[in-house]
């Protein structure tokens, strides 16, 4: 891509990755900005899942540079990652069960009292409550009270909680992107529904966000732009309106040769 | 699905299209309510029976002295092995904690130094103890093993420290144990302060719900940017700390420092704890019940002598209500899980949702 990187809100290029001999990404560039939905796409083994450890600090990369609002940075680990702004958003949710929502939104940033019980550590629940409330209604999403133990909410209010706490974090660094790991996995059809709708919801609030997925259905419905790996490298990267499903699905299973613009 | 309660707005994205959601509803508040307060409902229960079958001994203010009073020891040993499990481990090394910590503060006030620094010192081995405990879980060990050569090694430094003979005479600790204040034994003022300190902890502050949380999944801790190693060896040294408390509350009541861990007193602690429907998991259980849990073992314990029925009957009942608590627990969090979020159904137009990883 020959895009200035000035306004991407991540950036990658280049990214090499080898376990042993083993070339798990093979030159990858790949970007996403602010306000877009890109969706990542790859059979088992292409390499979609390693590149969203790379980009989410879990794994180093052999070679290449990322890029976070047109910054250099180097991820040692997922909290630097988290620190530039870049919030993954695991399959398996990671949500406290037993707290509930207000506590699973603010952990780790959580408001003290004022004065000398703050001191000792005493939490500012109001303050908990009314935040959560905030930042869900800003994420223009409502759920279930948030005093609401997590473990009793349904499949696709957790994944809302997750994915509002993440997109939480990214809009308070004012950079960065939100990326999704399979976020409609195990869903319903009318709760896959209403976490598409908050995916488009947070692109339009300037969040950059990548879904990796096998549902092509959803990447269709949610993502500007298809990034398709295969073994290891990008065969196609465009509009999600300028391609359809068959192609798709070519690039996904090899039938279909790589953009001419990719091949090198 | 049960009609949705509009009161209690169910999540959906706003004008998305809102699906049915039980989270609201009656049945499911009744089966938490049961899961979480069972616990309380059983000991009411059991204190009305008893109170017209060991009538007229058992429904005193005597004897409800005597009840708590036996029920303190187990109530400070089943707080030192929830504060390990809520963090996230079962901390098996408590009763080697508590001998060696009251071997220390015996030896240190037998030869006539202050009280307070007896009762410091062995705080402090609480804390050490905790501390290498933790420390050797976060490096990757098993805690279970990590917790039992710890009570290994703790039996034999405490039988070092003590020249392998008790430590007698003891009775500068008497305000703390056989003493009585308005009419209540000391222990249970001590059982009392420890649990509401320890209530307002884990409920109130930010180290107690990181504490929790840590418990609950230490991942999803680590991954929000927090230290939760931290908190796991926080979890330990509270642990080791409250077995110190319970190790001096033995030696208040005993006037001696036994160098020979009783472990004994770990095994009713844990039938407290698990009376208390805390699953050994972590991260979920609070202290109140699990005090409950104590005097539940107490209160059957005292009705039967009461009745003159044998006191190994007393430990026959007890382990039957164990198992029945925890098959009752078992099916209350199985109902209230299959009623909120019922398994994942396949979705027709979305099809190919695989949630197959990449190797």
């Amino acid at each position: 891509m020959t895009n200035t990187g000035a306004a991407a809100g991540l950036r990658l290029s280049g990214i090499d990755l080898n376990y042993g001999f083993v070339k798990a990404l093979d030159g990858v560039d790949f970007e996403v900005h602010p306000g877009e939905v890109v969706a990542l796409l790859g059979d088992n083994g292409a390499g979609k899942s390693t590149l969203l450890k790379v980009m989410s600090g879990a794994h180093r990369p052999s070679a290449g540079t990322i890029e976070v609002g047109g910054d250099a940075v180097d991820f040692r680990s997922p909290r630097d990652a988290a620190d530039s702004g870049v919030q993954m958003v695991y399959q398996d949710l990671a949500l406290i069960d037993a707290a509930d929502i207000a506590t699973n939104l603010t952990l780790g940033r959580e408001p003290v009292l004022r004065g000398p019980l703050g001191w000792l550590g005493f939490l500012d629940k109001k303050a908990m409550r009314r935040e959560s409330l905030r930042e869900l209604e800003a994420l223009g999403v409502t759920t279930a009270p948030v005093t609401r133990p997590v473990e009793m909410l349904s499949g696709g209010q957790r994944q809302v909680v997750a994915l509002a706490r993440s997109a939480v974090r990214v809009t308070a660094k004012g950079q960065g992107a939100l990326l999704l790991d399979e976020p409609t996995a195990a869903l319903g059809y009318a709760q896959t529904r209403q976490v598409e709708d908050l995916i488009r919801k947070m692109a339009e609030r300037g969040i950059a966000v990548v879904v990796v997925t096998h549902n092509l259905p959803l990447c269709f419905e949610v993502a500007d732009r298809i990034v398709v790996l295969n073994r290891g490298r990008k065969v196609a990267d465009v509009a999600t309106k300028e391609t359809d499903n068959n192609a798709v699905v070519g690039w996904i299973t090899g039938a279909k040769a790589a953009q001419a613009h990719l091949v090198r | 699905m049960e009609p949705r309660n509009d009161t209690e707005a169910v999540a959906a994205v706003r004008n998305a299209e809102r699906v049915p959601d039980s989270g609201g509803s009656n049945g499911v508040k009744t089966l938490v309510f049961l899961r979480d307060r069972g616990i309380m409902v059983l000991w009411l229960l059991l204190v009305a029976v008893f109170a017209f079958w060991a009538a007229p001994y058992f429904f005193t203010l005597t004897n409800a002295a005597l009840v708590a009073n036996s029920a303190a020891l187990t109530a400070v040993f089943a707080a030192a092995v929830a504060f390990g499990i809520l963090s996230g481990a079962l901390d098996l090394s408590i009763p080697g904690t508590a001998t060696v910590a009251s071997v220390v503060g015996g030896v240190i006030i037998h030869n006539g130094l202050p009280v307070w620094l007896g009762i410091v010192a062995a705080l402090a081995v609480g804390v050490i103890v905790g501390a290498i405990n933790g420390i050797l879980v976060q490096r990757g060990l098993n805690p279970l093993v990590v917790t039992i050569a710890t009570l290994t090694v703790m039996g034999g430094v405490a039988q070092l420290i003590a020249g392998g003979v008790p430590v007698t005479g003891l009775s500068q600790l008497g305000w703390m144990g056989n003493t009585q204040y308005f009419g209540i034994p000391a222990p249970v003022y001590v059982v009392a302060l420890l649990f509401v300190v320890g209530w307002i902890f884990l409920t109130k502050t930010r180290a107690g719900v990181r504490l929790m949380a840590v418990g609950g999944n230490i991942e999803a801790v680590r991954r929000v940017g927090i230290n939760a190693n931290r908190y796991r060896i926080l979890g330990f040294i509270l642990s080791g700390v409250c077995a110190s408390i319970g190790g001096l509350l033995v030696v208040a009541t005993t006037t001696q420092a036994s160098p020979n861990p009783s472990v004994g007193l770990l095994f009713s602690a844990l039938t407290a704890v698990a009376l208390s429907g805390m699953p050994l998991t972590g991260g979920r259980g609070s202290l109140p019940r699990v005090l409950v849990g104590a005097l539940i073992i107490a209160t059957i314990a005292s009705a039967l002598v009461i009745k003159g029925i044998p006191p190994y009957i007393a430990t026959i009942a007890t382990g039957s209500l164990l198992v029945i608590a925890l098959a009752f627990e078992k099916a209350m969090s199985s109902a209230v899980a299959r009623r909120l979020a019922p398994p994942p159904t396949a979705a027709l137009e979305t099809a190919p949702a695989t949630t197959t990883q990449e190797a």
